[in-house]
């Protein structure tokens, strides 16, 4: 999965032309770690209908402060710059396919 | 790698204890969690008598059958209690604090015990209202947080958080000496709600309003929803069918937390058949 940041975001996210899910999550956030090789299962029945990413919170608190991020993980779907639904917490690899194929 | 075990069994009331023993008939390599008295509901029984084959026996009688039972059949109990189960797909993810432990298939077992969600407390969860304040605390670096807290264990968790929080409210809902940083103030009073627009903005208790950003609320036992997110539940009881399956591959569940009559016979009979359901998901496999 592609490693968003500040830098990066608008490009990558905002100015995408497929929908993008985006993995808020940080080093010390155990149920992130468990979401990570969940949601990467997710992305492999996905893709290539859209796009998977990671932002770390903690080396891009702007972003987290934009969103609203107030507990990870939480995973978002963007679609032509806008968020479209937001999923908080670990969820099991069905649930997130269909929180993405939902979205899509 | 931590070793994987075939089932895991959370619960070691007689749903548990009954998972247990029929997994173990069926030589399956299973991990039991629970307590060394089994269960408290088990202990304050004063007199059964719709136990077929032992009439008129008192809770702690009953209690110490089992335990002949299962030391019987060289079950052990392990005396953790699981934070959050996670389902990895191939395998499930069952965590106390830090620890981890890994197996194929898990039947749930825990009874019900939970403690009332408060007003607002699942509207606003994960848009400021949570239950692991060393999880999110960075998230509120700064800013005003509220912890509601049922047991010891999260004066711990408080000192954590006031080093981050700008400002940190500990309310109590149990008696007792607090050892907390002096910069917490302790509210002794009574939470009713949490509100807010789109995320939690106040705690309202009987006899005043916090103003918060966040509150973290800490329980002794949370909803296996909770427990296990992606569990889908029917009101407080979690959604099984005749063989005890979840909506999740591989889980099943058994006793008073699937749903009522909460009785011992009905718990050890879902007990058994989760059991059952989970060794032929394995054999299949
Ligand atoms: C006073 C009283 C009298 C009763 N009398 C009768 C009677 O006469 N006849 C009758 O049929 N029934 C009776 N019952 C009901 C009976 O006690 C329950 O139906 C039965 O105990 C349910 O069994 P269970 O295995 O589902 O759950 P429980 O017995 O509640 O056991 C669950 C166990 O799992 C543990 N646990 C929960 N979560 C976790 C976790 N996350 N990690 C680790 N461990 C966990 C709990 O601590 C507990 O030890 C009575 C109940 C009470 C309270």
């Amino acid at each position: 999965m592609l490693h968003v940041n500040q830098g990066s975001f608008v490009k990558e996210v905002l100015e995408s032309d497929k929908p993008v899910v985006v993995d808020f999550w940080a080093e010390w956030c155990g149920p992130c770690k468990m979401l990570s090789p969940v949601i990467e299962e997710a992305e492999k029945e996905i893709a290539p209908k859209a796009k998977f990413v990671k932002i770390n919170v903690d080396d891009n608190p702007a972003l987290a402060q934009q969103f609203g991020i107030a507990s990870i993980p939480t995973v978002m779907v963007f679609d032509k710059g806008n968020v479209k639904d937001t999923m908080i917490g670990f969820r099991p690899k069905n649930d997130i396919v269909n929180f993405v194929e939902r979205n899509l | 790698m931590s070793e994987r075990y075939d089932i895991a069994i959370v619960g070691s009331g007689p749903a548990g204890l009954e998972a247990a023993i029929n997994a173990v008939i069926r030589n399956k390599k299973i991990i039991l969690f629970g307590t060394e008295n089994l269960s408290n509901k088990l202990i304050k029984a004063p007199k059964i008598n719709n136990y077929l084959g032992s009439f008129d026996v008192t809770g702690k009688e009953l209690m110490q059958k089992f335990k002949e039972h299962i030391s019987a059949m060289n079950i052990n109990i392990v005396e953790e209690r699981i934070n959050n189960i996670y389902a990895m797909g191939e395998y499930f993810a069952l965590m106390v604090n830090e620890k981890m432990y890994e197996a194929k298939t898990v039947i749930l077992a825990g009874g019900v015990e939970y403690t009332k969600p408060l007003k607002g407390e699942e509207e606003f969860l994960g848009k400021g209202v949570g239950y692991c304040a060393t999880c999110d605390a960075p998230l509120y670096k700064g800013k005003k947080v509220a912890i509601i807290a049922y047991n010891k264990d999260a004066e711990k968790d408080a000192n954590y958080v006031s080093e981050l929080a700008g400002k940190l409210y500990y309310v109590p809902m149990y008696e007792g000496e607090y050892s907390l940083n002096s910069s917490i103030e302790i509210i002794k009073d009574k939470p009713i709600e949490i509100t807010g627009d789109t995320s939690a903005e106040k705690l309202i208790l009987k006899n005043e309003e916090l103003n918060v950003d966040g509150v973290f609320v800490l329980k002794d036992s949370v909803s296996p929803g909770q427990l296990m997110p992606g569990l889908e539940m029917e009101g407080e009881h979690i959604k099984v069918n005749r063989n005890m399956e979840t909506n999740i591959a591989g889980c099943f569940a058994a006793g008073d937390c699937v749903g009522k009559p909460y009785q011992f016979m009905k718990a050890t009979g879902e007990g058994q058949i989760a059991a059952l359901s989970a060794v032929s998901y394995l054999d299949k496999k």
